[in-house]
């Protein structure tokens, strides 16, 4: 295809709405300042600028053409100053379709293509064309890269999997930590509301007594459902026919029930694999899968890492990761986990600072001690568990590292992919024989990823460093 | 266990580091100062200048007496053909490792303390994390500049 190519007619009205969602503000403000007098210079001076957004946004649309010639994609664009933007084919990391509520109206898609360096937003972003034109699109710059012509005709059997309504539902009522802080919340408010002057609040406080405590209840729990049922309903909007598929060296990523996102990864960039399970799915035994990608710009996606599959049973993860990604797969085996004397840390470090609000709320207000002693049990328990879950494993080249935030994670990397390592002691770890260790990768906008172990055995991280280093001891 | 890095970096970064701590405590000092007017104009209670004077003589002590000769006997670096090995730190020590082919670029940098001693540091990037050698002699630290160059330009490995 070499003939210049404009961008579909809706993009205007994209160009437009952008236009006036960045002036709201102004033309808020101004109508507020001048809807006494002036109201009708006002109103003047927003049908021309109105006028104007539209001339300048059908021009800008007039003047912005694409084409693909010579292995490479060139853009012109710009209305007074002409811009031209040449890409060639195999610079091209990743082209992505999304599609927004507007574009799925009009059968439109948005395309960004996006090459290796950094920065934020994508490299080209074409507002608006048609979906089949994006497909295209795809294929064409994807095409001579390393994909083989003959190959794409016979179309050998792509590994996919797609998320299934049930497992959609799970994932979304399991989604709930927001329901958790605001339970928590919840609780404290009640905590609070003792604290306030009574004379302020007697009136309410009176009502909401004689509300009687069961409709205050009531009314608590409906709260948690809708946020519960907004979870629900936010999982399955943003994971809503979660496809993955795996494509000689690339995955294929699409996903969304209004805004329907594709996202292309290339094997190469995948830097990490990650297993996350949440306080809630683990009883469960449901996991998420995500990745660590090299690049790629703000924005992208709303997570850190780019979500390989919402979720799924801990069981299923292993044939997954062999069909999708066989130099990920593993087999489960005996962790190195830390020594006992590692505990100690843990407990402190956890509970620390609930001990510490136990001890105030305890002297200050003896009769609401109940409520940080048991968050105070809580996070010691919290404690425990980062202590009793953390730990790696080496495979050859493999390192397998799992550790607990809240969430307990476990991630695969490979060795190339580690970019340094370290080994940090404090004075009583040196007497203990203890020490941490710092792991980076590369992460999303080239600010890379790290990873810690603490309190390792120093033996471990010893020969952990050997298997690093790339020199003979 | 590894035997820690062999080489030290030049004596003379215990001067300079003094003479930044220096400066570092004679603005604290300054602060003091100022606040021991304020007191006194005020007529506020002067246990807190009491504090504030222990602090900064403390403070004083150990960042300019201290902790510079602490910190240049913890430093040390060695660079091999294929990894640069660090180690620093006062009381949280740590050690680390960064294979060559991971290495991005290098710098050397000097301020104007450094410049004084004829001193430079080494800044070398890797593409997810950043180290730095402080105060090496000049001659040293673009001889390491352009080794480290040297040896990370073997073939690019992905990514």
């Amino acid at each position: 295809m070499s003939k210049e190519q404009r961008l579909h007619p809706v993009a205007i009205l994209f160009n437009f709405i952008k236009g006036i969602r960045q002036m709201i503000f102004l033309i808020i403000f101004g109508f507020v300042t001048f809807r006494e007098d002036g109201l009708l210079y006002y109103i003047l001076v927003i049908a021309a600028i109105l006028i104007l957004g539209l001339v300048s946004s059908i021009l800008s649309w007039y003047r912005y053409t694409y084409r693909i010639k010579n292995e490479e994609l060139r853009i012109e664009y710009g209305i007074f100053i002409r811009k031209k933007r040449f890409i060639s084919k195999n610079r091209i990391q990743s082209i992505d379709l999304t599609q927004g509520v507007l574009h799925r109206i009009f059968k439109l898609t948005k395309v960004q293509i996006e090459t290796a360096g950094s920065g934020n937003g994508a490299e080209v972003s074409l507002q608006a064309v048609k979906f089949a034109e994006g497909e295209r699109l795809q294929n064409e710059l994807k095409r001579g890269k390393n994909v083989d012509l003959e190959q794409e005709v016979i179309k050998p059997e792509f590994a996919s999997y797609t998320i299934s309504f049930k497992r959609l539902f799970v994932a979304g009522s399991t989604s709930g930590s927001l329901g958790i802080i605001i339970a928590i919340l919840g609780g404290g408010i009640t905590e609070i509301e003792q604290l306030i002057p009574e004379r302020f609040f007697e009136t309410t406080v009176a009502w909401v007594i004689g509300l009687s405590i069961f409709f205050i209840v009531g009314l608590a729990i409906l709260v948690l459902i809708i946020v519960w049922l907004f979870g629900i309903a936010g999982t399955m909007i943003k994971y809503g026919n979660f496809t993955i598929t795996k494509h000689h060296e690339e995955i294929f990523i699409t996903r969304g029930l209004l805004e329907k996102k594709q996202l292309t990864i290339p094997l190469k960039r995948i830097q990490a694999i990650g297993i996350e399970e949440s306080i809630l799915r683990q009883p469960l035994g449901y996991v998420t899968l995500f990745a660590e990608v090299a690049g790629g710009t703000i924005g992208k996606g709303d997570d850190a890492a780019t979500v390989l599959f919402p979720i799924m049973k801990k069981t299923e993860v292993a044939s997954f990761l062999a069909e999708l990604l066989p130099n990920y797969a593993i087999q489960e085996e005996e962790w190195t986990g830390l020594p006992k004397r590692a505990l100690k840390y843990y407990l402190l470090r956890s509970s620390i600072f609930f001990l510490l609000a136990s001890i105030v709320v305890f002297y200050f207000l003896p009769q609401f001690s109940l409520l940080p002693v048991l968050l105070l049990l809580a996070f010691i328990y919290l404690g425990y568990l980062r202590y009793k879950d953390a730990g790696y494993q080496v495979k050859g080249e493999l390192l397998l590292l799992r550790y607990r935030l809240f969430s307990k994670r476990t991630m695969i990397m490979y060795h190339n992919r580690i970019q340094s390592f370290e080994k940090t002691q404090h004075i009583i770890h040196r007497k203990q024989d203890l020490g941490n260790m710092h792991i980076s990768i590369l992460g999303m906008m080239g600010t890379g990823s790290h990873y810690f172990l603490k309190e390792l055995d120093v033996e471990m991280i010893d020969q952990l460093s050997d298997w690093y280093s790339y020199r003979d001891v | 266990m590894r035997k820690p890095p062999k080489n030290t970096i030049a004596a003379d970064a215990m001067k300079a580091w003094r003479i930044t701590a220096l400066i570092y405590e004679v603005i604290f000092w300054i602060a003091i100062i100022l606040f021991a007017i304020v007191t006194y104009y005020f007529e506020l209670p002067y246990w807190y200048v009491l504090i504030a004077v222990i602090i900064g003589i403390i403070s004083t002590y150990l960042s300019v007496f201290v902790l510079p000769k602490v910190r240049f006997r913890r430093w040390r670096y060695e660079i091999f053909e294929q990894e640069i090995y660090i180690q620093h730190g006062i009381l949280i020590t740590s050690r680390t490792l960064v294979p060559m082919i991971r290495v991005q670029h290098v710098d050397t940098k000097q301020g104007p303390i450094l410049k004084k001693y004829q001193l430079a540091s080494v800044t070398i990037s890797t593409a997810a994390t950043t180290h730095e050698i402080p105060a090496l002699l000049e001659e040293n630290a673009s001889e390491l500049r352009d080794r480290i160059s040297a040896l990370a330009r073997v073939d690019e490995d992905d990514v």
